[in-house]
């Protein structure tokens, strides 16, 4: 109730503002920008279905006023690619209204006078954030203040095969206290890579595990088991330390040199990473969660019957470097971002109507993400439809959020290239450290803290 | 009369000449200033320039007291150099030259029709649209049992499947890039080899000539210019090629020539792109060495002589 009484409050002010101006039909025009994303067509679409409800306010309110969405669909191949295009739409003058982007981009719209800082807007609308998971602000910061609301979560993981675990002789018991070893720091990177490997040499795989076969989030959460943290805050500079980025390099060298990872992985096609998990070909994937729909359809399971589901499938976080330490996890939110432009109250709104509940549950369960609101697990949709998810927020506990600093698609290019290097035995893991740090030094610049 | 005249002559220079300078300007020279200025700049991510700086080049050279000069390449940058030289030499005496020189010789050597036969299936991996070709690259070479070389190799040969994406990544460049650069050879030096007097094979054969000695003696220094001017565009395009490396392989180390360095750094998705200052100054680079290239070329294959005017006007 109190939640409808502020959206009405919010409208009302939105359309006594308008109210100011002479009486006159006027369309309100907001640009959104979005890549056009099968994964989440309801990121776009939950503000269109937002600036409907907006309208029926302004009615309500006897308002001419009437918000129109002009939707800018990029077909940009990756958020990376997207977010670039917007960076040379915007210097141009060509600036959208709200933005879908993914939340390391913040620190580059705000750098280039892009994005406007939500802090007052959601501090004045406490009813409408207020039950937002507070952890996920923290995705939307840059430099101590807000520039986004999180449009939807995720979690990642190491998916492993059961079925291959016990052909390969492993006990129901061994299986089912993997996420638990794992979490407690007992079961580590290389034990991981051991596991993969024996699985493999066993027969009851052809592959032992799979990454992503391109540059992204997913290789944070395995450099963070490592010892690396990417981000320091307090200076908002990346950073890196040679000694740890060793250490993983070692580890993937170690997994190929098992047999446990492809050496030619980075070759793959994503078609093809899909397939040797979703196929049955290899023990572990580590990716994330919407991952869930398609792998219930590969395997033939009821998208209803989670116990099958984890029958079939253990989920792991990203275990640690070393015993005793602590597994990683990494969540990468996409984030509604509003642009400094005239319209940025009107979009603010809208992205406010957005992110509740009830549409923000729609996207979620529609496209395998995580909630926004914690009420949102209590929500019958959630709770029939949405079991793989509330399975995936103990793994949150876990999260970290990649930085937000301009710079961040240059360090992780950089840094798989050294993946690539090492996988395909073309550099050993000190060479490749080597070199990538100095990489970083030379295109990062100051931007840049070499710890060690 | 005479200001008539003289103003006639300057519209038909322009308008002769109009079309084709407008062209070379905004085509060839505008991106050239274009790129020269960026490389000195701070230019990333969006399409402003802050400041005019020579940081570009500091991240392609390192100082070196020891070396000739005082600085060396970066190792990336070297390694791109490297790939570069052994991309360009290799497709291009292996593919555009030698393979396009034997299939003319062979296809003119046919019937007619048989000839027009195989240089038509020559001429397809060039008239195919680019993706559909690397696609077609990308399962012949399939590292699985799907692909088709590995299919040949199984079921015919009975051996081990190989991985061409791994084992012999620069291979798959050239021998791809290889195949649709022979046909332009091979138009070229057909067109020449039709333009050879039919008189002076008959004389040929009428003298006791076998078919390598017709190859020999009158076929090849007909071909001379048109292999000089191949190999002269062909090394300058292959340059800057990147279209069917990445399509093909992607934005792997492997195959990062400097051309797809360039690439990744500014426009490529997904691999860290966005810094158009760092890729114009490695573009800049690849300009100077291609006219370097072109000049050391023009002199080695005598290019002055071919576009010099006849001295006698055959009629």
């Amino acid at each position: 109730m109190k939640f409808l009484a502020s959206l009405a409050a919010a409208a009302m002010v939105a359309a006594s503002a308008l109210f100011a101006v002479p009486a006159t039909a006027e369309d309100i025009t907001v640009k959104l920008w979005s890549r056009a994303d099968r994964s989440g067509p309801l990121r776009a679409g939950n503000i269109v279905n937002a600036a409907e409800q907006y309208n029926n306010f302004l009615a309500a309110a006897g308002s001419d006023t009437r918000i129109v969405i002009e939707l800018i669909e990029s077909n940009a191949r990756g958020f990376d690619a997207d977010a670039l295009e917007l960076l040379k739409a915007h210097s141009v003058g060509d600036t959208p209204d709200i933005i879908v982007a993914a939340h390391e981009w913040i620190g580059s719209f705000v750098e280039e006078g892009l994005a406007a800082s939500l802090d007052a807007h959601i501090e004045a609308n406490p009813d409408l954030y207020g039950d937002i998971i507070p952890e996920l602000w923290e995705s939307v910061k840059y430099k101590g203040q807000r520039y986004g609301i999180p449009q939807d979560s995720e979690v990642r993981m190491f998916f492993l095969n059961n079925d291959m675990l016990r052909a390969a002789g492993k006990s129901e018991e061994f299986i089912a206290s993997l996420p638990d070893e794992v979490n407690a720091g007992n079961f580590t990177m290389a034990d991981f890579c051991d596991l993969a490997a024996e699985v493999k040499n066993s027969g009851a795989s052809e592959i032992g595990f799979v990454h992503r076969p391109n540059v992204g989030p997913d290789f944070q959460m395995a450099m963070a088991s490592f010892g690396i943290d990417m981000y320091n805050d307090e200076e908002a500079k990346l950073q890196i330390t040679r000694s740890g980025l060793e250490n993983y390099y070692q580890w993937l060298a170690d997994c190929v040199e098992k047999g446990a990872l492809p050496a030619d992985m980075t070759t793959y096609s994503w078609d093809s990473v899909h397939a040797a998990f979703r196929g049955e070909q290899a023990l572990s994937k580590f990716h994330g969660i919407w991952n869930l729909g398609n792998q219930l359809e590969a395997f033939g399971i009821d998208p209803l019957d989670g116990e099958a589901y984890f029958n079939k499938v253990t989920w792991i976080n990203a275990p640690a470097s070393e015993v005793g330490g602590s597994p990683k996890n990494l969540s990468h939110p996409i984030v509604y971002v509003v642009a400094d432009t005239p319209n940025k109250d009107v979009a603010a709104m809208l992205v406010a109507l957005a992110s509740q509940p009830i549409p923000n549950t729609k996207h979620a369960v529609t496209t395998n993400h995580t909630p926004i609101n914690y009420s949102q697990v209590a929500m019958p949709d959630f709770q029939t439809k949405g079991w793989g998810l509330a399975a995936g927020v103990p793994l949150l506990a876990y999260a970290e959020f990649m930085p937000n600093h301009a710079r961040i698609g240059q360090y992780n290019a950089i840094t798989y290239q050294g993946v690539q290097a090492v996988e395909t035995g073309e550099m050993s893991a000190a060479e490749a450290a080597e070199w990538v740090v100095e990489e970083l030094e030379v295109e990062l610049g100051d931007d840049l803290i070499i710890l060690d | 009369m005479m200001q008539t005249q003289t103003r006639r002559q300057v519209v038909n220079a322009f308008i002769f000449l109009g079309p084709a300078s407008a062209f070379l300007l905004v085509l060839l020279v505008a991106p050239i200033i274009v790129d020269l200025v960026v490389a000195f700049t701070d230019m990333s991510q969006t399409v402003r320039i802050d400041e005019y700086t020579t940081d570009q080049f500091r991240k392609i050279i390192r100082p070196n007291e020891e070396a000739l000069l005082g600085f060396e390449l970066r190792g990336s940058f070297y390694r791109a150099l490297a790939k570069t030289a052994i991309f360009v030499f290799f497709t291009l005496a292996i593919f555009n030259v030698t393979f396009g020189l034997l299939l003319a010789l062979t296809t003119t050597a046919l019937p007619d029709w048989l000839g027009g036969t195989f240089r038509a299936i020559w001429l397809l991996p060039r008239m195919s649209p680019s993706v559909v070709y690397a696609l077609l690259w990308i399962w012949v070479i399939d590292p699985t049992e799907r692909g088709l070389v590995n299919q040949v190799l199984t079921n015919v040969f009975g051996s081990e499947p190989v991985n061409l994406f791994l084992q012999h990544p620069m291979a798959v460049i050239v021998v791809a890039n290889g195949f649709i650069g022979a046909s332009i050879g091979m138009l070229i030096l057909t067109s020449a080899i039709r333009s050879i007097p039919q008189h002076l094979f008959f004389a040929a054969r009428a003298d006791g000539a076998g078919p390598l000695s017709i190859a020999r003696h009158i076929i090849m220094p007909a071909l001379r210019w048109p292999l000089s001017y191949i190999t002269v565009f062909q090394s300058l395009a292959l340059m800057v090629s990147f279209e069917y490396i990445f399509l093909i392989m992607g934005p792997a180390r492997s195959t990062m020539t400097m051309a797809m360095l360039a690439y990744t750094k500014t426009l490529a998705p997904q691999i860290g792109s966005g810094q158009y200052a760092y890729g114009a100054a490695i573009t800049l680079i690849l300009i100077v060495i291609g006219v370097v290239v072109a000049l050391l070329l023009y002199r080695l294959t005598n290019m002055k002589r071919l576009l010099a005017k006849p001295r006698i006007e055959v009629h």
